[in-house]
Parts: C-alpha cells; structure tokens; sequence
C-alpha cells in the first residue's frame, strides 16, 4: 500500500508539491497569527509598561509595603516582612530589579554639642537606606566610614541638601539622639560627615515621598541593624519600607491574567493587604488587558476569510487530484478493492502531506509572524523594526488545527470519489450540470445580506463610534457584511459572465477565426469548471483592493490625526515656580525658567512661546458667559512652526493668522463659539483670568479647525454611556495678553531639524536640569500611531492575507490551467497536426486566459472599488482612536492599486508564459499517439 | 495522372542509448491522385513514422518528400501548417474531436482552419459531408453524446470538407469493431473517387486490404510490397 501511495504521489509529483504548498502555507498562516499576536501583545505589554514609567515617571512594576513597629521585644514584625519580600518575586514568578529597604526611626530632639544661636528645636530621624552608596554624590564632606563609627565611637551620619539648609547642620556637627540610649544607657551620639544628592534626579531608586529626607540622617546599614534590630539591642519603634521592583521587560502577555490575580490578592485580599500601597502595576495589566481583548477580537475576525481560502484551497486542489485520478480509481475499483483501502490509500497520503506541511510550515510561519510586526501599512514592511517570536502552546493549537482541518480537506473528497466505479464515471465526465449556488441563488443572497450590513451599519453609525470608546471589539457583523457582498458580487459576476461570453459568441458565430472560435466554445461548454478559480481569482484581487483601501485609511487617518493633534514638531513646557508670599499664599507670580537655552539647542529650528490658558471666563455682554480655553500666539512665529491642512477650514491657515497679526486686540474664534453665542466678525469679547486682570478683544474670524484644537471631546461617563462636550478656543496676540494678564507660564513649540533625534532632546533636556510638564514629540507620536497593535495587527493581517491568497491564486491558477491543457493535450495534438499556427496556438490561450483570468481580474477591481466605496468609511470608524478629530476620510493612494496591479500582473504574466511554453514544447506525434496500444 | 504524394529515399533514424534505431530505411512510393492507398505493416514497421513525414510533423534524416510537387524540406514550419491545414485532413486512430463542439461544429472547424467563407456554402458543405458518412441526423450532438465508430465518421467528414488534396489517416479503425472498420474502408474508397482526394491509411488489419487501390507494406522499416508507386 505504501509502495502504490510513494508511486500514485511520485507520478503526479507537481500536484503533490501544490498540496504540499498549500499545507505548508495553511499551517504557516495559522500559526503566524497567534504568534504574531503574542508577539505583539508582549510589545504592547512593554509599550504600556514603559508609557506608564515616561509619563507618571513612577517604575511600574512594583509593589511597595509599609510597618509601622511599636517597640516590639522580638522583632517578629520586620522578620516577617524580611521573609515576606523576597517571597514576592518567587511566588509572582518575575525577576527582582532592586529591592529598596528604608528603615527609619520614630522621630525625636536632638541636640547639637555646638553653640547654637537659634532657638528652635531640632529634631531628627536616624535611618538607612538600602545600597545608598550606589544612587548618591557627596556634595560636602564625605561618606560614612565603613564601620559607620567614626573614630570616637559616635554615629557618623549623611543628610540631603534640603535636610541641611531647613535644619541649619554643619558638616561635622556631633549631635547627641537624647530619645535613644546605647547599650550603656547614654544618649545616642552621631555625627554629621556629609551631605548628599542624587546623582540623578530620574533615579527610580528615589521613590520616597518628598519630605522623607527633611529630617533623616542616614547611617550604616550594618551598623543600624546591629544597634537598633540586633539581640542586644534597646526596643524601638521604627517605619520600615519596602519596594519591591520587578523586570517589566521579562513580564510576558501570558503573565497577564496570572500577575493580575496575584497582585490584586496581595493588595486587596491577601493578610499583606493593609501594608501594601495601591500597586501600579495593576492599572498598567488592565489597561492592557482592555485593548488586548478589543485587538485579539478584531484580529480574529480578520483572520478567518484568509484561513477559509486556504481550506477552499486544498479543496480544490485535491478536487482535481480526484478528478484526475478517477480514471484509477475507478480502475482500481473494478479490480476489487475496498472503499476502504482506497480511502486509506488517499488517507496515508494526506497524512504524510500533513506532516511535512507542519514541518515546513512552523519556520515559515515563525517568519511570518515577524514580517507582520514589521508592517507599517499595506504591503509596506519596516525591516529594521522585529518582534521577538516564540513558538508557544498556543501557537502549537493553531497549527494542530489547521492540520486537522487541512486532512479532512484532503480526505473528505476520497470518501465520494471512492464510490464512482468505471461505469458512472463516463456518465458523468459529459455532464456540465448547474452548480448549487446557481440554483440556490446564493450570490443574490450574499448581496442581500451583505447590502442589509451596509444599511444597518451605515444607519447606526453612532453606535460603532460609541464601541470603540468603549474599547469594544469590531461588530463581526460588520466585516462579515463587506465579506459576504465580494462573494455574493463575484459569484453574480460567475453568473453573468458566460452570458456575457455568449453574447458576444454569437455576434461574430459564424466568422470567428479558429483561435477565437475554440476559446470561445471552450468557455461556453466547459466554462463552468473554471468558476472556483476565477473566484479565487475574484475574491485575491477584491479582498486585497478591499484591505488595502482599509489599511491605508486606517493608518492614514490616524496619522494625520496625530499630525493634526501635534500641531507642530516639538512642544514643551517647563514647571514655572509660582512665588508664595510670606504667608505661603499664593501670589499669580511666576518664575520664568531660563528662556536662553531655546537659543543653544542644537535640533531646534525655530521656536515660539504659545500661551495655553484654560478656564477663562469670556463675557460676550448680552451673550452671555462662558468658560474657554485662550491661546496667545505670535502669529508670524507660530504660523511658521504649525500647520492646518486648508481644506479643512475652506481657507488657508495663513489667511487666518494674516487677519490676526494687523489687529492689535483681535481674536480668532472657534466657530462653535459663534454658533453657541451668536457672535459676529467684529464682536469684541472680555474675558477675564482669575487673580490676573482681564482683556477685551475684537473677533477677526471664526475657524474650524486649529493645530490641536478638538472642538468636541467624547467623554465617557461613569455609566459608560458616551457624551460629548464642546471646547470653546479663542486665539489672541501673545504679547497682547502678555500686558494685559501679566507673566504667565508658557510653552514652547519648536519646529525641528532635519534628522533631530529624541535622544538630542533628552540630553539636552538633561543638561538644563528641566522639569517639564508638557511634553510632545511628533515623531514619536507618529510612529506611536503606526505601530499600535490594533492598527499594525490589521495592517499585518490584512497584508499576510492579502499575500497568502495572491500566492494561492497564483498556484491555484496555474495547476488549474496544466491541469486543463493536460486533459486537452489531445485536443492541441489534433489542432497542431491539421496546421494549426503556434501564433494561433498562442492566441488561443490568451483569450482564454483573458476570458477566465482577466475578466475575473477585471471584476475583481471593479468588486473590491464598490465595496471599498461602501465599507470602508463604516469600518474605519472601528479603528479610529477615541481622540480622533479630523473628519475621517477614505484614502486611497493609487500607489496601492498599482502595487496591487503589478503583483497580479506579474503572477497572470507568469501562468501565461508557463502555459505557452508547456503548449509549445508539447510533442504534438507525441499527443497523438496517446491512445496508441 | 500525377502523384500527390512523392517519397525518395526517405530514412529515418531515432537516437537511442547505445546507438541509433532505424525506423525507416530508403523508402519509395508515390501516390496518386484520387487513389485509396494503403499502408501496411505490423506495430513498429514504421508506418506511423511514415506517415508522420508525409504529413509534415517529422522530418525525414535522408530523402525528400514531395507534396503536391513541392519538395517539402524546404518549407517553413509556417507553410507546413498552411499546407496541412489547406490541402490535408487527417483521421486519427484515438477519438480526436474536439469535445468542446458539437459533430457540426467540429466538420465545419476544419473550413474555417482552411480560411473557406462563412455562409450557406459552407453549412451546406458541412451537412453535405456529415450525410456522406451517415450521420445526417445526428449534427448536433456532441462528440460525448456519440459512440466510437460515430465519432470516427465524424472525424472523417472533418478530415474531407475543407476539400483536402488529400486525407492521411493513422490507423482509424482502430478502435472500431470489424463490421464498422469495413465501412469506414468503404467510405474511404468512395470518396477518394467522389471528391477527388488522395487516402493514406496505415492499418494492420487485413481484412481491409480489398478496399484499397494500392497496397504499401511495411516491415521493419523497408517496404517489403515490391510495389513501384
């Protein structure tokens, strides 16, 4: 039996290698999915994890414990902490980043063995922090000793910069602790012999809360354990802290749902639960649980036409593999063998098939899944960018899958064509039968359904919007809507087509030249086996229109959103330090942080000072009052620097900063402001900032749109029901308000060199010692947008199908048409031999080629613009970001259609010359021997 | 009366491993025009190789071949083509019709092949030749609709309505039972008188010879018939 499958296999080779392909590529594409998928969720993780650290500048991968001990006689409080924390990282499974132990005393007087002239009293905290060493310069003095004594047995001691000014110390200050006794029972000497600062002020290791080193003065932690914890020791009562930090890094999306537990036990359940502070982490895992279930959805329901293809494609191979062999089989039947051996014939074949697809197809799809986290839009990959895959379980229930499913795709067929005997089978190779979805109307019942989508979705746009708020995930109605409307649109156009054909058969009958005449009769009688292919066809060129018009308008619409956002390249702004009185109120006066290093920063190019002022009470008079955001700009500057796209405002942005710059009051206004107050060209507005005075100004024009202005802002209430709210923006001079509101903190938006990169910015930033509050880098955002899993995932879903299926088609066209040329062979053979010319040899398989191939191309084009047109501005609202402001458009870029064009072209022009050159070299005496004894 | 078909010398050697097969050694014959004319041979005689060189498909390794007075070593692959397709119908031993068309449409294939004018002429010619091989009332069907010996007569109304000088046919009973291949020989004598045309048939079927006018006979690539034409 072994031997008759290796020879049944062996003899039709070319066809066992495309059912090898198809394995291979099933398998692979299964597999790619989820292990693209985890791979990305993992970078998601560490997305999330590092946004979190860059923006709350807190390490988020930690859990930090607080005790409070009171003066316990075995210290059974800290030993069980001791052994608690690092149980942490055992029982979390994660890796320990650092462990930050600060231990301090209950606070108490002291008193300095100097003269002090001041009267007030001076208390102290005595203290360590674990490896502080490591995390500090000494400004002045020096470290503690390594005994932590110094030379006349007293304590020596470090304390901050702040500790030292508040408190008035003098480096070697010898202090005496009257609260706290030594083993003697003397008061606690210790000694002042330095004082420190962080080496750098990011250090996460400085996680304290900002007046714990107002009055601490660190010590050895040797030295502190052995006085204060050690058997011997005096009882005191201490405030122990505990950080616990974690690798994020090493934090797997796996780890999620796990971690997620485990912590919230620890913070919420468990008996740690009072000593543990709220842990971060937990916020981090779910917000990233929210989007990985939004994206694992969508990308599911993405996925499916692509794994529903490839099974059509084994079908359909293996469909004609049993056609072709029906002849043996039904031979092999007549001589007496079983269904069952035949079954099992095809079944071992299958099997070994199966085997070797799953071995070519792991790699592959491992190769696959980092492509697709490469991908920036449709058919477009970033090399430089890979995602770390690893082959998991889940992956490996993938491909089981789709090797089951690939096997029964291969066996099922057996089943039926085991029954066909040498007498049925010339009965039915006559037959040219109605297919079922013919009669069952199945193409107007996908158009049906899918045009019901359209309505529906179209209707209740709202609610799509309103899912994606809600971080819900795509309605799989709504991709199974456009889905069904290419199927049910191309098997419309299968129906149509052999009328089409006919008709123009019929124009010309009788004076057709031989070429036409056969590919026309050929079509006619036998057009009806080519309709899986041309589908095949169909459904390759209209998905992959179809996807590219979805990826590219995602992505694009969320990069201009973004771009729009930004407004400009870089905005910054500093902490200004607002001057308290003597009273510690608040005074309106700021401190302006040096303004000269805009000057020196090597990657600006030009900058402006932009005031931001929200809250601003506008009094329109007789209009009434409202709350608005005010916005101070130097016009020529800023224009300089921003942009707004000018069909976006029906006028070019300039127009608008033109009018602006010749009034010296003149204010530029948001136009829902108009329309909720009435205003008019030429109103004039006051408008009045707490503690600061107020200004009156006179509209010049009213806007749309404004470099990040978002006229209304979807909030999602507590009930999770979304509302919007509107903005109200009114743009003045930057100097006008200036005098008239007084210094106010502003911010700065630069516009930056060609080639400056963020880590210039950091550095610099680094270098000026600045604290900012805003921070804005649209390159960074830019390709934030881009590579967010949703979008990329769909990007790199829809282009992996898109792939898989052009390679499918292009094989599947190809064995499709060796196939039919083989079974006409004779056919040629006759042609040739009564003199038919290679040219008419070759122009007979054009048309037939266009007739079968180019047509189904051409409907395909036609399928995939239609249902682009209709689908794609439905389903983009799926992937807009709930900050989306623009008004969203479809884009297509012709740059896609003529990619898309010349892969197909380049696959069509392929075939063709494969099937000329078959039918060139084809031995006509050869062929016409065929039936010869 | 003149020859339609000139063979010279005509040898014809195939490379095998380890040397070379001579499948036809310095072979004579001429064929008139109008004469049935069969040629006679066991398997591996070398008719078909014979055949195969007269009609064009395969060139002889020495001797020429004259059709129609034209030797046709000389012709390009392109006036082989016209010459087959205008002055040459063919019957072949397997079933050789176009399955796509139907009896008509395939009889009337051949005219268009020879570039004859659509019209009622050529429909007319068409039913003419069907109803000479009996199947006046079966034009419609197709070649799957039709039996072996049905589908061979179609095939010799193709291989005669374009009105060939002369009709080359390899082993075209074949398949047929004996009844059937007697009537096929008959038709074939009949009309090399009715229309003028010249047959060349291979056959190893003896019982066919009587219909014939001339005999050649085959046997391991020489003519063994003694025959001058």
């Amino acid at each position: 039996m072994l031997g008759i499958m290796l020879q049944k296999m062996w003899h039709k080779k070319w066809m066992n290698l495309s059912l090898l392909l198809g394995f291979i590529l099933l398998v692979a594409t299964a597999a790619s999915f989820p292990l693209y998928q985890t791979g990305a969720y993992n970078r998601m993780l560490t997305d999330e994890f590092d946004h979190y650290l860059s923006s709350q500048g807190v390490w988020p991968a930690q859990l930090s414990l607080q005790v409070s001990t009171k003066k316990e006689k075995d210290g059974k409080t800290i030993k069980t902490m001791e052994a608690f924390i690092p149980s942490i990282y055992r029982d979390l499974d994660v890796k320990e980043r650092d462990t930050i132990t600060l231990y301090t005393m209950t606070s108490g007087e002291v008193s300095s063995e100097y003269e002090r002239n001041d009267a007030s009293d001076l208390s102290a905290r005595l203290g360590f922090k674990s490896h502080l060493e490591d995390h500090i310069n000494i400004v002045n003095g020096r470290m503690y000793s390594d005994s932590g004594l110094s030379e006349d047995g007293a304590i020596e001691v470090i304390i901050s910069q702040k500790c030292m000014t508040k408190q008035g110390y003098l480096v070697d200050e010898p202090m005496v602790y009257d609260a706290i006794r030594n083993f003697e029972g003397k008061p606690l000497r210790y000694k002042i012999v330095g004082v420190f600062e962080p080496i750098s002020a990011g250090d996460l290791y400085w996680n304290d809360k900002e007046t714990e080193f107002d009055d601490l003065c660190l010590m050895n932690e040797a030295l502190f354990r052995d006085s204060f914890l050690g058997e011997k020791a005096v009882k005191y009562s201490f405030v122990c802290r505990y950080t616990a930090l974690f690798e994020y890094d090493d934090i797997k999306a796996d780890d999620v749902e796990r971690l997620k537990k485990q912590i919230d036990h620890y913070a919420h359940v468990g008996s740690y639960r009072n000593v543990i502070d709220e842990p971060p982490i937990l916020a981090v895992l779910d917000g990233y649980s929210n989007k990985h279930s939004r994206i694992s959805a969508t990308l599911t329901i993405l996925q499916i036409p692509v794994l529903i293809m490839l099974a059509a494609f084994l079908l359909m191979i293996s469909g004609q593999m049993y056609e072709m062999e029906r002849n043996e089989i039904s031979v092999i039947k007549s001589r007496g063998s079983s269904r069952l051996q035949i079954f099992l014939l095809y079944l071992y074949q299958a099997l070994s098939l199966t085997g070797l697809g799953i071995l070519g197809g792991v790699p592959l799809g491992m190769l696959l899944a980092r492509l697709l986290g490469s991908t920036r839009n449709f058919l477009i990959f970033d090399l430089s960018e890979q995602l770390t895959v690893r082959f998991d379980k889940h992956a490996a229930l993938y491909v089981l899958a789709a090797a089951g499913i690939g096997l029964l795709c291969l066996t099922l067929p057996a089943i039926r064509h085991s029954k066909v005997s040498i007498v049925n089978l010339k009965q039915q190779k006559a037959l040219n039968k109605k297919r079922l979805w013919e009669i069952l109307f199945l193409d107007v019942i996908c158009i049906g359904i899918g045009g019901y989508g359209y309505y529906n979705f179209t209707r209740s746009s709202a609610d799509v919007a309103e899912n994606v708020l809600n971080n819900k995930a795509m309605d799989p109605l709504l991709y199974l809507s456009s889905s069904l409307m290419i199927v049910g649109l191309g098997l419309l156009f299968l129906r149509l087509q052999p009328l089409l054909l006919r008709l123009v058969y019929t124009v010309g009958k009788r004076f057709w030249r031989p070429a036409p005449f056969i590919a026309f009769m050929e079509n006619v009688k036998n057009g009806r086996k080519q309709q899986l292919i041309m589908l095949f066809l169909i459904m390759t060129v209209s998905l992959g229109m179809f996807h590219s018009a979805v990826a590219r308008t995602i992505v694009e619409n969320a990069v201009r959103n973004t771009d729009y956002k930004d407004g400009c390249d870089l905005q910054m702004k500093e902490v200004w330090t607002e001057v308290v009185d003597r009273n510690g109120a608040r005074t309106g006066v700021y401190i302006e942080p040096d303004p000269a290093k805009y000057l020196t920063a090597s990657f600006i190019d030009s900058y402006t000072k932009v005031y931001r002022l929200k809250d601003i009470e506008a009094d329109g008079g007789k209009n009434g009052k409202l709350s608005i955001n005010l916005m101070g700009i130097n016009t020529k500057e800023y224009g300089s620097i921003t942009w707004v796209d000018k069909k976006l405002n029906g006028k070019a942005y300039y127009e608008l900063l033109n009018e602006l710059a010749v009034v010296e009051n003149g204010l530029l206004v948001s136009a829902n402001f108009r329309d909720k107050l009435g205003y008019k060209i030429g109103d004039s507005i006051t408008y009045k900032k707490e503690n600061s005075g107020n200004a009156t100004g006179v509209i010049v024009d009213f806007f749309d749109y404004w470099p990040g202005y978002a006229a209304e802002e979807s909030v999602q209430q507590p009930d999770g029901k979304v509302s919007t709210e509107s903005n109200y923006l009114v743009v003045a001079h930057f100097e006008y308000l200036k005098s008239k509101l007084g210094e106010l903190p502003y911010e700065v938006m630069a516009k930056m060199k060609e080639g400056a990169t963020a880590e210039q910015i950091y550095e610099w930033t680094e270098a000026n010692n600045m604290r900012l509050t805003t921070y804005v880098n649209r390159n960074d955002d830019l390709e934030e947008a881009q590579t967010d899993p949703l979008l990329q995932g769909t990007n790199g879903v829809l282009t992996l199908g898109f792939v898989v299926t052009l390679i499918l088609c292009g094989v599947g066209y190809l064995i499709y048409w060796i196939m039919a040329l083989k079974e006409r062979e004779l056919v040629f053979g006759v042609l040739r031999a009564s003199g038919f010319h290679k040219g008419e040899v070759f122009h007979m398989l054009f048309l037939e080629q266009i007739f079968c191939g180019g047509l189904s191309i051409a409907a395909g084009f036609g399928i995939g613009k239609l249902t682009s047109t209709l689908f794609v501005p439905i389903l983009q609202k799926v992937y807009a970001s709930s900050s989306q402001i623009l008004p969203l458009e479809l884009i297509s870029d012709s740059s896609d259609l003529i990619r898309l064009i010349c892969v197909i072209a380049a696959m069509m022009v392929i075939c063709f010359l494969v099937l000329t050159l078959m039918t060139f070299r084809m031995n006509v005496a050869k062929a016409l021997k065929l039936g010869e004894e | 009366m003149g020859n339609i078909i000139e063979v010279q010398d005509v040898s014809r050697t195939f490379p095998v491993p380890g040397g070379e097969f001579q499948a036809l050694k310095h072979i004579n014959a001429a064929i008139p025009e109008s004469s049935f004319v069969i040629l006679k041979g066991r398997s591996g005689s070398g008719k078909t190789t014979l055949l195969n060189i007269i009609c064009t498909l395969d060139k002889p390794t020495g001797g020429t071949v004259r059709i129609d007075g034209e030797d046709v070593s000389k012709l390009t692959d392109y006036k082989k083509e016209e010459l087959r397709r205008k002055k040459m119908g063919f019957v072949f031993q397997s079933v050789s019709l176009i399955p796509s068309l139907n009896a008509f449409q395939n009889v009337e294939f051949s005219m268009r092949m020879a570039g004859i004018k659509p019209g009622k002429e050529r429909d007319k010619r068409v039913e003419e030749c069907l109803r000479l091989v009996g199947l006046g009332n079966r034009m419609t069907h197709m070649p799957a609709e039709m039996s072996g010996g049905e589908q061979q007569r179609v095939a010799i109304a193709r291989a005669l309505a374009h009105k060939p000088k002369m009709i080359l046919a390899d082993e075209p009973t074949a398949e047929l039972d004996s009844a059937m291949a007697a009537k096929v020989a008959t038709l074939f004598a009949e009309m090399s008188k009715k229309e003028g045309i010249s047959i060349l048939m291979t056959t190893h079927d003896v019982g066919l010879m009587g219909a014939a006018d001339y005999l050649i006979e085959l046997n391991n690539g020489e003519r063994i018939d003694g025959g001058e034409n």
